[in-house]
C-alpha cells in the first residue's frame, strides 16, 4: 500500500481531482443540453424513456463495495459508448436538421469532446494503477437499429439523461478513489452509522 | 353484546337494541344518561344530522328489567380528505423516508399503507416506531434515473384517499442543517467574526459525499441578509460586520453535486470585538470627584489627562495632580 504522501498517492489524488473538476462541467453541460434537445426536439421533459440498448446505465447495486478497479473500468466502458453513442447522435441531427440547427449540433460536439477527454483520463487512471487498458472493439456500441425519427429522438433523450447520470457516478467514483490509503484493488464501503 | 359504529358528520343515525324486535320496550341512554322517547322509532334510536358531540356510549335496556341488551359505541368522524405526502432523503447514499399527515382530523382512527415501486420492482418501507408517520427505505441501487413511485393510501371506516408522488433518486436529496453552529469575535479585529458549524450528523459519509454551505448574516438591525457560499470547509470568518453591532447568523447545507438546500441551521448571535474603553487613572478620578461637586464641568472620558500606560515616574505624576488643580480652579469659577 502506498503511504499516505508517496508521488504516487499524490499523483493519484491529482487526476482525480482533475476529473472530478471535469465530470462536474460535463454534468452541467449535459445538463443545459438535455434542456435545449427535449425543447427543440418537442419532447416531454418528464416521459419516461424505457432502457436503450447499447446506452450504458449508470444504475449499480452496491456501489459502495466495488474496487477502485472496477470502478474505473466501468467508468471507461461507459464513456467509449457514450462516445459513439453522441457520435451518432451529432451525425442524425445533421441529417435531419442540416444547417437548420447548429446550436444543438454546436453543443453535442462540445459534450462530445468532453466526453472523449474525460475517457482519456480515464485511461491515464488505469494506466496510473497498472491496470489494463481494455482494448475497445469488444465494447464497441452494436450497429445503429433502424429507428423512426421519434425513436431517435427518444434514444437521445435516454442517452444525455443517462450521461447526466454518469457525470454524478463518475465524481462520486472518483471521490471514492482518491480516499488517502485505498489500494485500488479494495473495497472502501461506507461505514454504517448507529 | 356490543359493536362500534362509525357515522359521518351530519348523516342521520339508526342504532338498534342488538336482535331485538322492532317493537320491543327498551331505554336507551347516552353515556349513561336517558334518552327522551322522542328519539325512538319504536326500538330504534334515531338520531338525525349528528355531529362530534354525539360521539359516546350508547346503552340500550329492555324496557321493565333494566337488563343491558345492547351496547353501541358511536364514532362520529369524516372520511379521510386526500393525505399529504413527504419523501426525502437526507443520509444518502443509504436511503430515503417518506412521511405523512391528514390535512384535517377525521376523529376516527385510520389507517395507513404506502407502496413505493422502483420500475417494476415493489420495495419495502419499513416503518419506523416513532414517529408513527414515517417509513425509510434502503436504497437497492444508486444513480438510478428510473423513477421512484409511492402511492399513500389512508382508510377509516367511512371511506379512503390516497396521493401519489414521482421522483427521481436526485431531486430528494435534502441534508439536515448544519449542526453545531458557534460565532465568535475575532480579538482585536473590531469588522471580523470568526463561524464555525459541523456536517449534520445525519448525513453518512460526508468524505464521499461532500456538502457545500450557504451562510447567511445579518446586524440585528437591520432587515437585509447578506450570503457566502462555501465550497468546501466547514468554517468562515465575515470581514464586514459593523463594529459594535450584534449579528445574527445561520448557515444551510447541501450536498455537493444533487439534490436542494437544508432548512437553515439554529440562529447564533455575535458581536464583533470593540476596544474596551479606557478607565480614568486615579489620579483623575480624584481630580474628576473634586471638580464633580462643584459643577457639571467634566473631561469628556477620551480626553486623557493622564494616560496609564505612560504614567511612569514621579515626574508625570507631577503633571496629573497639576492639571487636576487646573481643572479644579476651572471648575470653581462656574458655581
Amino acid at each position: 500500500m502506498a503511504a499516505a504522501d508517496s508521488p504516487f498517492t499524490a499523483l493519484r489524488h491529482d487526476l482525480c481531482s482533475r476529473g472530478i473538476r471535469l465530470a462536474g462541467k460535463m454534468r452541467a453541460d449535459v445538463i443545459n443540453l438535455l434542456d435545449a434537445y427535449v425543447e427543440q426536439q418537442g419532447l416531454d421533459a418528464s416521459s419516461s424513456v424505457a432502457a436503450v440498448e447499447g446506452v450504458p446505465l449508470a444504475a449499480v447495486e452496491r456501489w459502495d463495495e466495488q474496487t477502485g478497479t472496477q470502478r474505473l473500468l466501468e467508468n471507461l466502458a461507459a464513456y467509449r459508448a457514450f462516445r459513439a453513442l453522441l457520435a451518432q447522435m451529432l451525425e442524425e441531427q445533421q441529417e435531419q436538421l442540416g444547417e437548420a440547427d447548429m446550436g444543438l449540433g454546436r453543443a453535442l460536439a462540445a459534450v462530445l469532446l468532453q466526453v472523449s477527454a474525460f475517457t482519456y483520463h480515464l485511461e491515464e487512471l488505469l494506466r496510473l494503477e497498472s491496470c489494463g487498458i481494455p482494448g475497445e472493439e469488444g465494447d464497441g456500441t452494436p450497429p445503429p437499429p433502424c429507428l423512426s425519427l421519434f425513436e431517435q429522438k427518444l434514444r437521445g433523450l435516454g442517452v444525455l439523461r443517462e450521461l447526466a447520470q454518469w457525470a454524478v457516478r463518475s465524481m462520486r467514483d472518483l471521490r471514492q478513489l482518491a480516499k488517502p490509503g485505498l489500494p485500488t484493488g479494495a473495497a472502501p464501503g461506507l461505514a454504517e452509522s448507529p | 353484546e356490543s359493536h362500534i359504529q362509525y357515522e359521518r358528520v351530519g348523516a342521520d343515525v339508526t342504532m338498534k337494541c342488538g336482535s331485538m324486535d322492532w317493537d320491543a320496550a327498551v331505554t336507551w341512554t347516552a353515556n349513561g344518561t336517558d334518552i327522551d322517547e322522542s328519539h325512538l322509532n319504536g326500538s330504534y334510536l334515531i338520531l338525525k344530522n349528528v355531529d362530534l358531540s354525539h360521539s359516546g356510549q350508547y346503552s340500550c335496556y329492555e324496557g321493565s328489567s333494566w337488563h343491558l341488551k345492547y351496547l353501541t359505541y358511536l364514532r362520529v368522524g369524516t372520511p379521510p380528505k386526500e393525505p399529504v405526502l413527504m419523501c426525502r432523503s437526507n443520509n444518502y447514499p443509504k436511503g430515503f423516508y417518506c412521511s405523512w399527515h391528514l390535512p384535517t382530523p377525521t376523529y376516527i382512527p385510520n389507517s395507513f399503507n404506502i407502496s413505493v415501486i422502483h420500475g417494476t420492482k415493489d420495495m419495502v418501507c419499513e416503518k419506523d416506531a416513532v414517529p408513527k408517520n414515517r417509513c425509510h427505505i434502503r436504497y437497492l441501487q444508486l444513480f438510478s434515473t428510473v423513477k421512484y413511485k409511492v402511492t399513500l393510501t389512508v382508510t377509516n371506516a367511512l371511506g379512503k384517499n390516497f396521493t401519489t408522488l414521482t421522483f427521481d433518486e436526485f431531486a430528494i436529496v435534502k441534508p439536515d442543517p448544519p449542526e453545531s453552529v458557534v460565532a465568535k469575535p475575532v480579538p482585536n479585529n473590531p469588522r471580523r467574526l470568526e463561524v464555525s458549524w459541523q456536517n449534520p450528523s445525519s448525513w453518512p459519509d460526508p468524505e464521499s459525499f461532500p456538502l457545500k454551505f450557504f451562510l447567511r448574516y445579518r446586524p440585528l438591525i437591520l432587515d437585509q441578509w447578506q450570503h457566502v457560499e462555501l465550497s468546501d470547509g466547514t468554517s468562515h470568518t465575515i470581514t464586514d460586520a459593523y463594529a459594535g453591532k450584534e449579528y445574527i447568523i445561520q448557515v444551510a447545507a447541501k450536498d455537493n453535486d444533487i439534490g436542494t438546500w437544508s432548512d437553515w441551521s439554529v440562529a447564533v448571535h455575535a458581536t464583533p470585538w470593540t476596544e474596551e474603553p479606557k478607565h480614568l487613572t486615579t489620579e483623575a478620578q480624584i481630580t474628576e470627584t473634586t471638580s464633580a461637586s462643584t459643577s457639571s464641568f467634566m473631561a469628556p472620558p477620551t480626553t486623557k489627562i493622564c494616560d496609564k500606560g505612560a504614567v511612569v515616574g514621579s515626574g508625570a505624576m507631577a503633571v496629573c495632580w497639576t492639571a487636576g488643580l487646573v481643572v479644579a480652579a476651572y471648575s470653581v469659577l462656574f458655581i
